[in-house]
């Protein structure tokens, strides 16, 4: 196993930038030996295998049965797909409202992030002061987090937000926003979206700081309007790091659980109920493993799904 | 499937050149004299900022103020004024019902435990994928990367009836583990993106000087990560420290809750709530990370801006 | 993209990993050893650790008594402690108790209410047969009927033995009715036409507490109790009655006019606890339905002074044509404790005669209704005259007990209903709409 490998890289002598290199050869090293990879890969990949992959297969393979926990367990085909996608109303709610969740997260951590950073941009001073401060919420636990915006939300007793439309004579506006059907789902994905758009506006700040000064220059030089040099210079250059953070954001909404979980558990009716909360709810409350196991191979598909989409269209924007 | 699709994310970065130091940016802004339009929107701008962050913060403030208010004082108060009347007895309460140190303990254990373990296999896994390279390290990369978008849910039901078979219910680790392996596919992701950075020149001479592949790791790859490490570990304990799906569902025992359960504790029989003496616990509980934060939030945001402009 | 080779492999790594899986999850279901009749089990009795999992208050009656009488047992029995792990919040309890309970590993003693889960427990042999064993320590008769009638499944079998004993009551405000000229609502049917009275004079008729579910649903169980008896819901909840069915479309209408007539308060799904039983305590809602675990705040002078007077309290009201009696009404005995067979040997045995026979005059002495009819409640020095008539309102009460429904159904229609409800409250569906969707739901759980 101590057998040193060669790449074919390091015949030639001429300095490769890496990149280049990387269709070639497989190793940025002139020498290592398998048992050296070996040694650094499967310590990871046994940790990744035990808790990620293996219980993905465990869940694809209790798919397909309906079990209890207690009682034996009964093998019933696809019928929990089928089950799923024709006859179960609920998950077909839950689908739409995770989409809502996304929508909703994805504007308020994005487009807020931006926002304020281009913003920040802009701030003479304090900039490291709106930076900590604008961070904190996301230090909180979301078991907080719930408490505090039950508190917020509420109408009786009146909560903050009642409160502060009181205050500037919106008082008709008023509403139980958590009991409402119409308003409860924005109501949940809300405190979601507020707490981590410090996080995206940091990565997204750094990312605008480093667009060349001179670039924006020419272009105002040459008579650019803001938005003009917003969407032509900015834009472009932080177009990579903005795929990262979409893709973090669209994962992170689709996974969403905490908040909905322990704000509404899902209510009114359904209409804050998500695929997690409602799979979560299907295995340790409804004790039906099997079908929760078929919603939660669902839930990865659809992750992939919208992963594949954004990829798909912010890379055709970047090729045109 | 799709997984292979990620790692062009970064492609876009690669054809840019590589980002000035931080120090080179442009100064001199300010010294320049401002003419009076410039003024307003200045004005303007500091504003609205100042708008966003009130939003942003007045609620934490409020959450503050309300663990120093009595029980009636929030039942009928007003949300905007100070406490009518300062009391302390909310964090009495508070010490007396939970056990909020032993939770703090455990929070501190479980995440100093998965950040270790988030960091070493990281960084292990990101050079043997990207320094080492072997035939099928896209495909690895790939399924690696896979677990970014798999949903933690999927892992609690398996896990659950795995660690119950192996004794590992309620311990430590089984929240250390998942904990660890669900954040592993982002913490391979930054190292490999900051890895590939590194110049294959650097290692070659290296290896002139007969350096094998274990001691360039410990003598080049591992000293440049210290930013990545910092952005990995800060950005996963904030993940980790608040935890709640996989505390709930593998911690039985009192002695091993964490902060999220504990505060679940203040939620009494039938769903009565001394909200006063939870919002007293949040504050306790909040503190530690906060205190942390404060402390390193330089090096945090620095970490987090040179390994996000990198990703 | 794959080679075949490679694909084999990846078949052959996933075939392994299911095959793992089965034999993983095959093994939770478990096969028991123990025998459940078998409550006199011979040995010596050897102290060691137990442990209760429960979902009772921290620092409620219950815990502190069993505390108690764990010290005094382990004193005699160096060696021996009583591990209580509580987890108050209901939901999370049920969550924790049931994957205990699929991976095999719950301790020695385990609460629970007698649902259709519990069952399978008691059906596979893993829960100590209560009946023989109160027999056996010599202490079945001492428990009140009804207490125990609360812990048995449908088929009569008693798996859990009953640590308390409650009335449910609706305390109302009598000066806010005065207020706005009605009366006590001798009727179900009296209840739309007294929250319009009462909303008309601006005043809250009922609070409730929204959030947490169980409270709405007891109105769901209130009109078809008193038109079919406790029947109905063990026939729904067997596929062998609908919720189209009289009872059920009863319920369905007068639930629809309750929130027509704006019984509840505005936002009352996301209203919790504390905040429901808030505002009948200061004097904002008129009504409100909560159980004697609440004596001490609305019995005491805990209770606000300015509404402490008007307090009073009537039990569920009747229907025209009911089946069952005014005395019968929501009797929970709380959720009961079961006792592992698995785990089950003589120093359980021991602890348990031990326990069981002291528990009701320390429960007792902290101002609880005890089970038991052998001891006599402590009633308070800070109490009002509420407290004492309460306490012996226990003593009248009919064999029939409006079952709550919560613990009846299979946790999927269950879930359904109580979102379902909150809805039609809200006036967001209809009760023929609400009808369609829980009958094809039951359908679906029942059979499927």
């Amino acid at each position: 196993m101590a057998d040193t490998v060669t790449t074919a890289g390091v015949g030639a002598a001429e300095p490769r930038s890496p990149r280049r290199a990387r269709p070639m050869s497989t190793s940025m090293l002139p020498r290592r030996s398998k048992l050296s990879v070996l040694v650094f890969l499967v310590p990871p990949l046994l940790l990744y295998g035990v808790a990620v992959l293996l219980p993905i297969l465990q869940s694809l393979f209790l798919s397909v049965f309906r079990w209890d926990g207690i009682t034996d367990m009964v093998f019933v085909g696809f019928d929990n797909y089928v089950k799923m996608l024709t006859r179960d109303d609920v998950f077909w709610t839950a689908f739409g409202n995770a989409l809502g969740y996304l929508a909703i997260c994805l504007v308020l951590q994005l487009g807020g992030a931006l926002i304020v950073a281009s913003l920040l941009t802009a701030l003479p001073r304090a900039r490291e002061l709106v930076k900590t401060v604008y961070l904190l919420p996301a230090i909180i636990s979301t078991v907080a987090i719930a408490i505090l915006f039950q508190r917020i939300y509420s109408l009786e007793p009146v909560g903050l937000l009642n409160q502060i439309l009181a205050w500037v004579g919106l008082e008709n506006l008023q509403n139980a926003w958590l009991s409402d059907v119409n308003t409860v789902l924005a109501a949940v994905s809300i405190p979601e979206g507020w707490r981590f758009t410090g996080l995206y506006m940091l990565i997204i700040y750094a990312a605008l700081i480093a667009v060349p000064k001179e670039l924006e220059e020419a272009a105002r030089l040459d008579g650019a309007s803001w938005w003009q040099v917003f969407w032509r210079i900015r834009f472009p250059y932080i177009r990579p790091v903005w795929i990262t953070t979409t893709i973090m954001a669209t994962t992170f909404a689709l996974r969403g659980f905490d908040i909905p979980y322990l704000l509404t558990n899902g209510g009114p009716g359904q209409a804050s109920e998500l695929l997690t909360t409602y799979m979560y709810k299907t295995a340790f409350v409804h004790t039906d493993y099997g079908y929760a196991s078929a919603i939660s191979v669902f839930i990865v598909v659809e992750c992939l799904v919208a992963v594949g989409i954004i990829f798909l269209l912010l890379r055709r924007r970047d090729d045109s | 499937m799709t997984a292979p699709v990620l790692t062009p994310a970064v492609s876009p970065a690669q054809s840019e050149p590589p980002q000035p130091p931080r120090s080179a940016r442009p100064a001199g802004r300010r010294i320049r004299s401002l003419s009076p339009r410039l003024r307003v929107q200045r004005t303007i701008l500091t504003v609205t900022i100042v708008l966003i962050v009130i939003v942003q913060v007045y609620p934490l403030v409020w959450l503050f103020l309300t663990s120093f208010r009595t029980a009636s004082d929030f039942a009928g108060g007003n949300a905007f004024a100070l406490p009518s009347e300062w009391t302390l007895d909310n964090y009495a309460r508070a010490f007396a019902t939970g056990n909020l140190w032993l939770n703090i303990v455990n929070s501190l254990i479980v995440t100093l435990g998965a950040s270790v373990l988030i960091v070493v296999a990281g960084m292990m896994a990101a050079y043997a994928l990207e320094v080492l390279g072997f035939r099928f390290s896209g495909l690895v990369k790939a399924l690696f990367l896979l677990g970014i978008i798999v949903p933690v849910q999927i892992a609690l039901v398996p896990l659950f009836i795995d660690y119950s078979q192996i004794g590992l219910l309620d311990t430590h680790m089984s929240m250390i583990i998942p904990l660890a392996a669900f954040a592993l596919p982002m913490s391979i992701y930054l190292f490999s993106s900051f890895y590939e950075y590194i110049p294959r020149e650097m290692y070659e001479a290296a290896s002139i000087d007969g350096a094998g592949p274990y001691r360039i790791f410990g003598q080049i790859t591992f000293p440049l990560s210290a930013n990545t490490i910092i952005t990995v570990v800060l950005v996963n304990s904030i993940f980790i420290w608040n935890d709640f799906i996989f505390a709930n569902t593998f911690v039985l025992s009192d002695g091993l809750k964490t902060i999220p359960l504990g505060l679940q504790n203040y939620i009494g029989a039938m769903g009565n709530t001394d909200w006063t003496a939870t919002f007293a616990a949040v504050c306790v509980t909040v503190t530690p990370l906060l205190l942390v934060f404060l402390v390193l939030n330089k090096a945090m945001i620095n970490g987090l801006e040179s390994g996000a402009t990198k990703g | 993209m794959f080679t075949t080779k490679r694909r084999r492999a990846f078949l052959a790594a996933a075939a392994t990993a299911a095959a793992a899986a089965l034999v993983l999850t095959g093994c939770a279901g478990g096969a028991s050893s123990a025998d459940p009749t078998d409550v006199d089990p011979e040995g010596e009795i050897v102290p060691r650790e137990i442990s209760w999992l429960l979902s009772r208050p921290a620092d409620g009656g219950v815990i502190t008594a069993m505390e108690q009488i764990a010290d005094e047992y382990a004193e005699e029995h160096p060696g021996f402690a009583l591990n209580l792990v509580t987890t108050p919040d209901r939901p999370s309890y049920i969550q924790k108790y049931e994957t205990l309970a699929a991976a095999n590993k719950l301790p020695e003693l385990f609460d629970t209410d007698a649902t259709p889960f519990a069952q399978k427990l008691a059906g596979q042999g893993r829960m100590v047969d209560v009946d023989l064993l109160l027999d056996d320590l010599g202490l079945a008769d001492e428990y009140r009927e009804a207490a125990l009638n609360y812990q048995r499944f449908d088929d009569g079998s008693l798996y859990m033995v009953p640590f308390e004993f409650q009335l449910e009551f609706f305390w109302y405000n009598k000066a806010l009715l005065a207020d706005a000229g009605v009366e006590v609502p001798a009727t179900l049917d009296d209840f739309p036409a007294m929250c319009e009275a009462l909303r008309a004079k601006g005043i809250t008729p009922i609070a409730l507490d929204g959030q947490d579910q169980w409270p709405l649903e007891r109105y769901m169980a209130y009109y078809p109790f008193r038109m079919a008896g406790p029947e109905y819901v063990q026939q729904l909840k067997n596929g062998d009655a609908s919720f189209a069915d009289p009872a059920g479309k009863a319920a369905a209408e007068w639930l629809y006019e309750l929130g027509q007539a704006g019984c509840f308060q505005e936002g009352f799904s996301s209203t919790g606890y504390a905040d429901a039983q808030a505002l009948f305590t200061s004097g904002k809602a008129a009504v409100y339905n909560i159980g004697t675990w609440e004596l001490s705040n609305l019995a005491t002078d805990a209770l606000d002074p300015a509404v402490r007077d008007d307090v009073d309290y009537f039990t569920l009201p009747t229907i025209d044509g009911a089946v069952t009696n005014d005395n019968e009404y929501v009797t929970p005995s709380g959720i009961g404790m079961a006792v592992n067979a698995q785990t089950y040997d003589p120093l359980v045995r021991d602890f348990l005669a031990f326990a069981l026979e002291r528990y009701p005059e320390v429960y007792a002495a902290t101002g609880a209704l005890s089970p038991t009819t052998n001891v006599e409640t402590t009633i308070p020095d800070n109490a009002t005259e509420l407290y004492t008539r309460a306490v012996e309102q226990a003593n009248d009460v009919g064999p029939k007990i409006a079952m709550p429904w919560d613990t009846q159904l299979d946790p999927a229609t269950n879930t359904r209903l109580q979102q379902e409800l909150t809805l039609l409250v809200q006036g967001d569906i209809t009760p023929d709409e609400f009808i369609e969707t829980m009958d094809a739901a039951l359908a679906e759980n029942v059979n499927g």
